[in-house]
C-alpha cells in the first residue's frame, strides 16, 4: 500500500442510491477498490473474504444494527470504521464513538465533510505522519516574526521573549487566527478557571503581549479588541 | 393521611361539643321551668294569703270572695284548727276527714298526706289552717340536701360539666375511630390516582359505594392516561420516523449537488444553481432536526444533560461563533452583561441553552434581510437573572406575537417560527419563562427568565 487510496473500501448501506452516490464520491476522490454489501450477512462473508481496509457503516440495516457488527469486525481486526447514520440522536453517536468507531458522520451530509474525515481516519490508522513532537509555528505579524517553539518575538529592532501566560495566550489566539476568541476560552487557557474576577488580569497581559507584538500598542493592528466578547489575532502570515 | 386525621379531631370536637351544649340547654330549661312553677304558684294561690282571707267577725268565721273562689277552683276543702288539735272552721271538708288531730296527726300529715290527701298548712292567728287537695293530685315531698353539699355547688357543677365532656370525647372518639378506620383506605387510594397509580379498593363496609366510586375513576383515569401516553409517544415516534427516513434521500440530493456545484465543466449559473439545490437541502435538514427537537421537548422526551453553566461565557461564545462565522456588514451583535450578572451560573443543558440563544440571534439575522443590530443582555436579580435578545428590526407580526405567547393546545408547533418554538420549550424546559414583544421604537425583544444556581 503506498497511499491511503489504495485502501479496500467496504461500504455497507441498504439504499443502493447512496451506496451509488458514495462510491461515486471516494472514486472521484481517488480511491479504487471499492466493495458493497447491504446487509449485515452479506458484510460478514464479504469482511472474512475481502479482508478490507476500512469499513463505512450505515448503522440501521434491514438485518441487524451496524453497531453490532462493527464489534464483530472488531473481534477479527483493527480495521478503522467509520458511521454514516441516519440517526443523530446524541445517544447513537456517543455509543457508536463509545464503541471505539474512528467516527460518526449523520445524514445528510456534504461531499467534502466525508472525504475529508475518510482519509483522516486512514490516515491516522495507515500512515501515522511521525509528529515532530515540539513543532510549533512560526508566522509573521507585519515585519514582526514571532515563532512559538521558542517564545520569542523577532523585530527589526531586536528579540524579545514571551513570558508563559503571554505564550499561552498566543497560541491559542495563533489556533483560532481571524476568528474571535472570547475572553473566556483565553482564561480558561491561561489561568485554568473562568473569566469572573480576571479580566483586569487578561487585559494587561494582552497589554503586554502588544507591547511586544504589536508596532504601535497604542493603537492595534494585529491584536484587535471585540468589545464585550475578546480579542482576535488578525493578519497572520505563516513562514 | 394529614385531612383524615383532622376530620377525625374535627368530629371529636363537635361530637364533645354537641353534648356539653346539649347538658347546658337541659339545665337552663331545667332551672327556668322551676322557677316560672314557682312563680305561678306564688301568684296564685299562695296558702298565706288564703289563710289571710278568713277573718273573725263576732265569733264567726268569714272567707273573702277571693279566697273561696281560689279554694273552690284549686283546692278542695279547707279547715282550720285550734290549739288543741279541733276543727272550728272548714269548707267542702270531705267526710273521710277525721276531725280531731293529736300533734302527731298534724306532724305527719304536714309533712306528707291526710288520708292521701294532700295538703298545705300555714298558721293562723286562731290556730293552724290547712288545705287539702283532690286524693293523687300532687307529688309532694320534702327535699333536705346537706348544706355542705350545697356550699360546693360551685365545684361539682363544672365538675360535673367536665366529665360530662370527657365522656362524650371519649366515646365520640371510640365512634371516629371506626369511621376513621373504614376513611383510611379510601384516602390511600385518592392519593394513589393523584400519583397516577391504579387503584382497587375493597367495596365492603360503611363506605363502599365511595370506594366502588374511586375504583371506577381510577380505572378511568388510567385508560386515559394510557391513551394519552400512547398518542404522545405515537407522535413523537412518528415524527422521529420521518426525520430519520428523509435524511437518506436528502445525503443523495445533498451529495449530488454538491458535487456538480464543484463540477468546473458546468456553467457559472448551472453551479449556483446547484449550490441553492445543496443550501436549500442543508435548510431541510435543519428544520428536519428542528421539529424532531419540537416534538421531543413538547413531550419531554428530550433528556436534559445538566451541568452548571456560566451564562456570561455562553453569551459571549454565542455571540463570537455568529462574528466568526461571517455576519454580512450591516448586522452587529452586542453582549451587555450587567455588573451583578458576571457571576450568573445556571444549571441546565448547555447544548440547547446555546441553541435557544442562537436561534433568538438567527432569527433576528434571517428576517431583517437588509441587516440589523441585536443587542443580547443579561441582568440578574434575586435567584433569577433576566436574558433578553433585542434587535431595531421588523419585529414579529401580530399573529405570531400571539401564537409565541400564548401558544394554544399541547400541539405549539406551528407552521413558521419552529426555532422561537424550540426556544419556548427549551426554557419552559429549565423552568424559566419567555416573553416576545414588539419595540415600540421598531424590531421586536424576547425575554428570557431563568432561575439562577447562585453564585459559585
Amino acid at each position: 500500500m503506498n497511499d491511503i487510496f489504495d485502501c479496500k473500501l467496504l461500504i455497507v448501506d441498504d439504499e443502493p442510491e447512496l451506496f451509488r452516490m458514495v462510491t461515486e464520491i471516494l472514486r472521484r476522490e481517488g480511491f479504487k477498490r471499492i466493495i458493497s454489501a447491504s446487509g449485515c450477512k452479506e458484510a460478514r462473508r464479504i469482511f472474512a473474504l475481502e479482508k478490507p481496509e476500512g469499513v463505512i457503516l450505515d448503522v440501521s440495516l434491514p438485518d441487524g444494527d451496524g453497531f453490532s457488527l462493527m464489534r464483530e469486525f472488531r473481534a477479527i481486526s483493527a480495521v478503522p470504521v467509520l458511521f454514516l447514520s441516519a440517526r443523530d440522536e446524541d445517544e447513537d453517536r456517543l455509543l457508536g464513538l463509545g464503541l471505539g468507531a474512528d467516527d460518526y458522520i449523520t445524514k445528510p451530509f456534504l461531499p467534502r465533510e466525508l472525504t475529508l474525515r475518510l482519509c483522516a481516519v486512514l490516515n491516522r490508522a495507515y500512515f501515522p505522519v511521525v509528529l515532530k513532537q515540539n513543532a510549533k509555528p512560526v508566522f509573521c505579524l507585519g515585519e514582526t516574526r514571532i515563532d512559538l517553539n521558542s517564545g520569542a518575538v523577532i523585530t527589526g529592532k531586536g528579540q524579545l521573549t514571551l513570558t508563559a501566560k503571554e505564550f499561552t495566550l498566543l497560541e491559542k489566539l495563533y489556533e483560532n487566527r481571524g476568528n474571535i476568541v472570547t475572553g473566556d476560552s483565553l482564561c480558561r487557557a491561561a489561568w485554568g478557571d473562568d473569566l469572573y474576577g480576571y479580566e483586569n488580569t487578561l487585559m494587561v497581559h494582552i497589554r503586554r503581549l502588544r507591547e511586544k507584538i504589536e508596532p504601535e500598542p497604542s493603537s492595534p493592528h494585529y491584536l484587535l479588541t471585540v468589545r464585550g466578547l475578546g480579542y482576535k489575532l488578525t493578519g497572520v502570515k505563516n513562514k | 393521611m394529614k385531612s383524615v386525621m383532622k376530620i377525625l379531631s374535627r368530629y371529636v370536637l363537635s361530637a364533645a361539643g354537641v353534648a356539653l351544649i346539649l347538658l347546658i340547654i337541659n339545665f337552663a330549661v331545667l332551672a327556668a321551668w322551676a322557677v316560672q312553677n314557682s312563680r305561678i304558684e306564688q301568684k296564685d294561690y299562695s296558702v298565706s294569703q288564703l289563710a289571710d282571707g278568713l277573718t273573725k267577725s263576732g265569733g264567726i268565721y268569714k272567707l273573702s270572695e277571693s279566697a273561696r273562689n281560689t279554694i273552690e277552683k284549686r283546692f278542695q276543702w279547707a279547715m282550720l284548727l285550734d290549739d288543741n288539735g279541733n276543727i272550728i272552721w272548714s269548707k267542702n271538708l270531705p267526710g273521710d276527714v277525721p276531725l280531731k288531730y293529736t300533734i302527731s296527726d298534724v306532724a305527719v300529715f304536714t309533712r306528707w298526706y291526710l288520708n292521701d290527701y294532700p295538703v298545705y298548712v300555714w298558721r293562723h292567728m286562731d290556730g293552724l289552717f290547712v288545705l287539702g287537695k283532690a286524693k293523687s293530685s300532687e307529688w309532694k315531698y320534702g327535699m333536705e340536701v346537706p348544706l355542705k353539699v350545697m356550699d360546693n355547688i360551685r365545684v361539682w357543677i363544672p365538675a360535673v360539666l367536665i366529665l360530662n365532656g370527657a365522656a362524650a370525647v371519649l366515646l365520640s372518639l371510640l365512634f371516629g375511630l371506626r369511621l376513621f378506620r373504614s376513611l383510611k383506605p379510601l384516602t390511600k387510594g385518592i392519593e394513589d390516582m393523584a400519583e397516577k397509580r391504579p387503584v382497587k379498593l375493597s367495596t365492603r363496609g360503611l363506605l363502599g359505594d365511595l370506594a366502588a366510586g374511586i375504583n371506577k375513576t381510577s380505572a378511568q383515569l388510567t385508560k386515559q392516561e394510557a391513551a394519552l401516553n400512547k398518542r404522545d409517544n405515537a407522535r413523537t415516534a412518528w415524527i422521529a420516523g420521518v426525520s430519520h427516513d428523509i435524511r437518506t434521500p436528502l445525503s443523495i440530493v445533498m451529495g449530488y449537488a454538491s458535487q456538480l456545484e464543484d463540477d468546473p465543466n458546468l456553467t457559472v449559473s448551472r453551479r449556483e444553481q446547484a449550490g441553492i439545490i445543496r443550501r436549500q437541502s442543508e435548510r431541510i435538514k435543519t428544520l428536519v432536526s428542528d421539529l424532531n427537537l419540537a416534538s421531543k421537548l413538547e413531550y419531554d422526551m428530550q433528556p436534559l444533560r445538566k451541568n452548571t453553566i456560566s451564562l456570561p461565557a455562553l453569551l459571549r461564545s454565542v455571540a463570537a461563533c455568529f462574528l466568526n462565522g461571517g455576519l454580512s456588514d450591516g448586522y452587529s451583535i452586542d453582549v451587555t452583561i450587567g455588573e451583578n450578572a458576571q457571576t450568573a451560573f445556571l444549571f441546565g443543558d448547555e447544548e440547547l441553552i446555546r441553541r435557544a440563544v442562537s436561534n433568538l440571534i438567527a432569527n433576528s439575522i434571517r428576517h431583517n434581510p437588509d441587516g440589523c443590530a441585536v443587542k443580547v443582555t443579561l441582568e440578574k436579580s434575586l435567584g433569577n437573572c433576566t436574558l433578553a435578545v433585542s434587535d431595531d428590526g421588523t419585529g414579529f407580526t401580530q399573529e405570531m406575537l400571539k401564537n409565541l405567547n400564548h401558544p394554544i393546545g399541547s400541539g405549539g408547533l406551528q407552521n413558521h417560527g419552529l426555532g422561537l418554538t424550540i426556544v419556548r420549550q427549551i426554557i419552559k424546559a429549565h423552568a424559566g419563562t419567555s416573553e416576545f414583544h414588539n419595540l415600540p421604537e421598531g424590531g421586536c425583544r424576547v425575554v428570557l427568565c431563568l432561575p439562577v444556581s447562585g453564585n459559585c
